[in-house]
């Protein structure tokens, strides 16, 4: 999986979880959306592990500093599988 | 879970939104899915889409504990709107609530809550000595954890007159320390364990358990906890377990205000039995143990009978001639239920929806204190259209699943003790106290005796063949001859002068054994020959043999039979009835490889008195 494809059904998982539509691009970070707190960072996590069926180790999706590389890590642990 | 509907419905501003909205609430089981629903909701507050009823007046919760409650308090404010009782939270820090309860100008009383939602922190349940200490130590230390959590929760209670619930202990789901778990105190496993119990069993009126270590253990414990998610944002469990502690949190928040179910009104043809009365006859319908299906119905009887006697009030409400449907219940002898416990019997062919509305008429009870059980989805419709306050349940195509249907609706649930059920408990102790020292006598007679064993005995009638001829061809060890009888061939039987046949069904008090011994005799000559019997195992050595000699005697003399006659023919499975007539005072008159035969004269019988009380007797006009 590119990061486009991952990027790509990220952005469906977000348009079911936020209130206000964000669109997804890899700078992206938590900070430029006021919804994206840390109540919506644990049902984003949750989210996306199923979608992607994968799972993340302890502290690393609090590691990754915006979308993008967000988008990486899934790719990692996709390709792992 | 498809979401696109609701969506659209969102979009569109219809006011359906709400009811597709709260259906699937209510099917969603997975944590993402119910945050979805969640946030869908929220879109809809955004954008002014009113529910179709203005929401009651919202309950003012707190919630507070060891964990981070979020995203737990989005489930809960979620579940509770559509399930119809609001709640306007309030949530304290990260692992405060000590100080939170202590201190009198913490938030939590200036809140002033009506409910309190405690989830005391597992670290403070562990004990802190060596597994090999003493168990007097251990069980102290336990007790203290519950009292301390007890004194906090009177406090919390006093100043806010709350009425509060708190969580219990889930427990661990890990190999640690191996089988010695269970032989100390000292593990979390054995701690947890009895802290949670002594919590509940110590829990004032106005606490409520929402029993986590219960919904771990349905859940599965490897599924429960997700050590990742406590390490990483502090949360109490796994997302899974989350969504099942919410639903019981809310149902819990619910029920302070809701008046129970009181009314459990059934359908009869394919609920409480298999098959049509109407069409497959009082023999033909399916219940008892011919098959493992009349079993499954007979079962579910035995838990509607353990409702009633739990004070829910039974009633019937079924599609059939009124005759045919009384019937089953005043002669067919597998029945649970009786006419009894019936308190309105509607067997007629009007809708269900108006059977159901004059029933709460004559028991002058409110319609939404009511249930209603069908396997037909076109009655639960009816139901459902026009009398909608009626909670209705849906029974599958499978009758093992009715009971544990029937549990997890959750309609009749025990809240609290009374007055008056602590004095009918106070009677209990004392008859189970006589009962103990009946069960700790080692005589064989006190112990047959405190069974309080009753036997109906009962000459073939035709409803009984489908269960005669299963037991004919089914038992192999008490059975002196193994002789096999299709139902046919019981049927031509019983029309035969000379034969007699009569089977037992034995009760204690711990249940009813069913139909458990069968004898066919044939009198020639003044001689009663024993064709047939036979016994299940299950009531060895009750004293059930001496009463069929006794009732065989009888009848053989009733019959003008001076003798008996008994033939044993051994097969690979009845060796334990080899000697069995000798034991019963019969004298060997002839063996070869192939039988043993035995005769007993009945000039000088004398039934052998036992502790089974017979209740009726074969070929008794009475």
């Amino acid at each position: 999986m590119t990061q486009a494809d991952v990027l790509a059904k990220l952005q469906t998982i977000f348009d079911d979880l936020f209130l206000e539509p964000v669109t997804l691009i890899p700078a992206l970070t938590a900070k430029d959306v006021p919804e994206w707190d840390s109540l919506m960072h644990i049902s984003l996590v949750v989210a996306v592990e199923k979608a992607f069926n994968v799972r993340f180790r302890v502290g690393e999706v609090e590691a990754t500093r915006n979308v993008g590389e967000f988008a990486d890590l899934i790719a990692k642990r996709t390709q792992e599988r | 879970m498809d979401t696109s509907r609701l969506k659209k419905l969102l979009l569109d501003g219809a006011p359906e939104f709400w009811e597709l909205l709260r259906q699937q609430t209510r099917e969603a089981r997975a944590f993402d899915e119910l945050f979805i629903l969640s946030s869908l909701r929220k879109k809809a507050h955004a954008r002014h889409l009113a529910p179709p009823k203005p929401a009651s007046e919202k309950i003012r919760v707190a919630l507070l504990g060891g964990y981070s409650l979020y995203p737990f308090h989005e489930l809960l404010e979620h579940i509770c709107e559509l399930e119809g009782s609001p709640c306007e939270l309030w949530k304290g820090d990260f692992d405060n609530y000590i100080s939170e309860i202590m201190d009198e100008s913490s938030g939590l009383y200036a809140f002033a809550p009506r409910v309190v939602l405690l989830m005391p922190s597992e670290n403070r349940c562990r004990y802190p000595g060596k597994l090999t200490d003493p168990r007097e130590l251990q069980q102290a230390e336990a007790t203290r954890v519950v009292d301390s959590l007890l004194q906090l929760i009177a406090r919390a209670h006093d100043k806010t007159s709350a009425e509060i619930i708190t969580t219990n202990y889930i427990l661990p789901a890990r190999h640690d320390h191996g089988a010695f778990r269970s032989r100390t105190m000292g593990s979390d496993w054995t701690f947890r364990k009895w802290v949670n119990l002594e919590l509940g069993l110590k829990a004032p009126p106005y606490l409520h358990i929402c029993d986590l270590e219960f919904l771990a253990h349905r859940l599965g414990g490897i599924q429960a906890r997700d050590e990742r998610s406590w390490f990483e944002s502090k949360q109490p469990c796994s997302p899974a377990l989350l969504v099942d502690f919410a639903r019981e949190a809310a149902h819990l928040i619910a029920s302070l205000r809701r008046a129970p179910k009181k009314v459990l009104v059934l359908d009869l043809d394919n609920t409480l039995w298999g098959g049509v009365v109407a069409d497959d006859g009082l023999e033909g319908i399916e219940l008892g143990d011919t098959s493992p299906r009349g079993e499954a119905f007979k079962a579910f009887q035995r838990y509607i009978a353990s409702l009633r006697h739990r004070g829910v009030l039974l009633a019937v409400s079924s599609k059939n001639d009124h005759h045919r449907a009384a019937e089953v219940f005043e002669k067919h002898p597998e029945m649970i239920l009786k006419m009894d416990d019936i308190v309105a019997f509607k067997a007629n062919w009007d809708p269900k929806s108006d059977n159901i509305r004059q029933i709460a008429a004559e028991l002058n009870l409110g319609l939404d204190s009511f249930v209603f059980v069908d396997d037909n989805p076109a009655e639960i419709d009816i139901v459902r259209q026009f009398v909608p306050e009626v909670a209705t349940i849906l029974l599958g195509p499978d009758p093992s699943e009715y009971a544990t249907l029937l549990q997890d609706c959750r309609f009749f649930e025990v809240r609290s003790l009374t007055a008056e059920d602590a004095e009918r408990t106070s009677q209990y102790l004392s008859e189970a106290r006589r009962k103990e020292l009946q069960a700790s006598a080692t005589d064989m007679n006190v112990y047959l005796e405190s069974l309080e064993m009753e036997a109906v005995i009962t000459e073939f009638v035709p409803v009984d063949v489908p269960r005669l001829s299963q037991l004919i061809n089914k038992s192999n060890q008490f059975n002196l001859t193994t002789r096999r009888r299709t139902e046919a061939e019981v049927q031509a039987l019983m029309r035969e002068p000379g034969y007699i046949g009569f089977s037992v069904r034995l009760k204690d008090r711990f249940g009813d054994h069913g139909l458990i011994s069968i004898v066919i005799g044939h009198a020639v000559d003044g001689i009663m020959k024993i064709d047939t019997w036979l016994m299940s195992c299950r009531v060895l050595k009750r004293q059930v043999e001496d009463e069929v000699l006794n009732e065989l005697a009888r009848l053989a003399a009733a019959r003008n039979c001076s003798k008996l006659e008994g033939l044993y023919l051994p097969t690979p499975k009845n060796e334990m009835v080899r000697d069995f007539y000798s034991r019963m005072g019969f004298t060997l008159v002839a063996e070869d490889e192939k039988s043993r035969q035995f005769e007993l004269s009945l000039k000088n019988f004398q039934p052998t008195p036992t502790r089974i009380k017979i209740t009726r007797r074969a070929y008794d006009p009475s």
